[in-house]
């Protein structure tokens, strides 16, 4: 019964000290309500309470912003597979007009070339494409798109911008072979253009001529140009062949051994012209020497 | 089915050898493709459909290269033949002889054709060059056994379509009896 009492007493001083301590805070608030709207002034204590939630709030705005940038750089990952997809179709197809306008401007200069020579010239002149290349080893000789119904005939001559390619050697209705000047099978007239000497050009098989049948007591000096010498009526007269590379004086022999580099570049060959002018034999000219080709 | 197919593999290989492997004018870098398939002929097949494949094509690189016609049939024949021979003759089956035996004798073939021409016509062709000669023997052996390979899976697959509709269905087993 004791014990009951003693509890019981324990319970309502408990509730009474929670009661005095709610009207002590609810007075202080009033207090501190009723002072701070009457004065308005931002006093110590709105200070301390300013200071103390500072850190909170600024934690709570770093937090939100970092949240929210992961969200962003998450979404932005997403899309980022297909930017960049995008972007390299983009770059590929860039590259890709990028090559072909390269390549068209190369066509362009090499066809300019072709037509400021087929202008100057006056010839009547065909433009033909090569379309193969004599495979063996020891021919020099390519397989062109215009034949006989373009008024190709064998032994016309072939040239390009920089000068005398070579000879046709065999038609067919629409295609042509054309012997190489450098094929040691061709050989034809020229002139030293600044001597006017005459000689003899013939092809070695590799990327040079031989100029043939020129006396010791000429003058000709390297860096001499090789110009057509129009005899025999194939190649018209100061066509460029190329220029005098090396020249050398043997003990024996009446002739000098002369080298001449090509004027034209047989390793990027692609455009050609053939002249389609009659071929007419001169007596006692050199012409050129095409072996038969079973036309 | 079998000439024809070769044929037209032929006719694709002389177009290659002369376009794509053809960098320019001078170059001496082109596979003899030609020569794989006389001796892979000379090697596997009979020698008529063997000629009746490589004659036309010899006459087809003929027109599209060199100046002397009928020098492409030569090569061509020398070459069936001389193979054919070793192939029948020697212990050369094996295709670890073979292989090498197709640049040895690329080169014979080669060396013994020049020589005629050179002494039939002068000043005709490019002076003979062992270098350039035993680099294209070289890139033959070297294309050989890629190209062996084709040819037998080609061969193959014409030879399974072509027997599969000549030959009657056979039914397994003894239908009576079901």
């Amino acid at each position: 019964m004791r014990k009951k009492g003693t509890r019981k007493a324990k319970g309502k001083f408990r509730a009474l000290r929670l009661v005095v301590l709610i009207g002590f805070l609810l007075t202080m608030a009033l207090i501190f309500l009723v002072s701070t709207l009457g004065s308005q002034k931002f006093g110590p204590l709105h200070e301390l309470l300013f200071e103390a939630a500072g850190p909170f709030q600024n934690f709570l705005a770093k937090g939100a912003e970092g949240i929210r940038s992961f969200k962003q750089d998450y979404v932005g990952l997403l899309t980022v597979r297909q930017e960049n997809k995008r972007l390299k179709a983009e770059l590929q197809e860039c590259r890709k007009l990028s090559f072909r306008s390269r390549e068209a401007l190369a066509t362009n200069t090499r066809l300019r070339k072709l037509l400021d020579f087929k202008e100057t010239s006056r010839l009547p002149m065909v433009a033909a494409r090569i379309i193969g290349k004599d495979p063996s080893v020891w021919f020099r000789s390519v397989i062109i798109d215009r034949g006989s119904r373009d008024g190709v005939a064998k032994g016309m001559a072939v040239i390009n911008g920089d000068g005398v390619v070579g000879q046709i050697y065999a038609v067919s209705p629409n295609f042509s072979k054309v012997l190489l000047a450098v094929a040691p099978s061709s050989a034809m007239d020229v002139l030293i253009q600044k001597s006017r000497v005459r000689g003899i050009l013939k092809g070695t098989g590799a990327l040079t001529y031989r100029l043939d049948y020129i006396l010791k007591t000429m003058d000709v000096k390297e860096g001499d140009h090789v110009v057509s010498a129009g005899y025999g009526g194939i190649f018209p007269t100061g066509l460029p062949i190329g220029v005098v590379s090396k020249v050398r004086k043997k003990r024996r022999g009446m002739f000098l051994e002369i080298e001449v580099t090509p004027a034209v570049d047989f390793l990027t060959l692609e455009d050609l012209l053939v002249i389609e002018q009659e071929v007419v034999p001169v007596q006692g000219d050199h012409k050129p020497l095409l072996p038969s080709s079973g036309q | 089915m079998f000439v024809l197919g070769f044929f037209c593999i032929g006719l694709l290989l002389i177009i290659l050898q002369t376009t794509i492997f053809m960098v320019h004018p001078v170059w001496s870098g082109a596979p003899d493709f030609y020569f794989i398939l006389v001796a892979y002929l000379a090697y596997r097949h009979d020698l008529l459909r063997s000629l009746i494949i490589l004659l036309p094509l010899a006459m087809i690189f003929d027109v599209l290269s060199g100046l002397v016609l009928g020098m492409y049939p030569a090569l061509f024949l020398l070459g069936f033949f001389t193979l054919k021979f070793l192939s029948d003759r020697l212990p050369v089956r094996e295709s670890l002889y073979q292989i090498p035996m197709i640049g040895v004798v690329y080169l014979l073939v080669s060396w013994i054709v020049y020589v005629c021409i050179s002494l039939a016509v002068s000043d005709l062709m490019v002076p003979w060059s062992w270098p350039v000669m035993l680099l294209r023997a070289l890139l033959v052996a070297l294309f050989a056994f890629p190209l062996f390979r084709f040819f037998d899976f080609f061969s193959r697959s014409i030879e399974t379509r072509f027997s599969g509709m000549k030959r009657p269905r056979v039914q397994g087993g003894n239908r009576y009896r079901e």
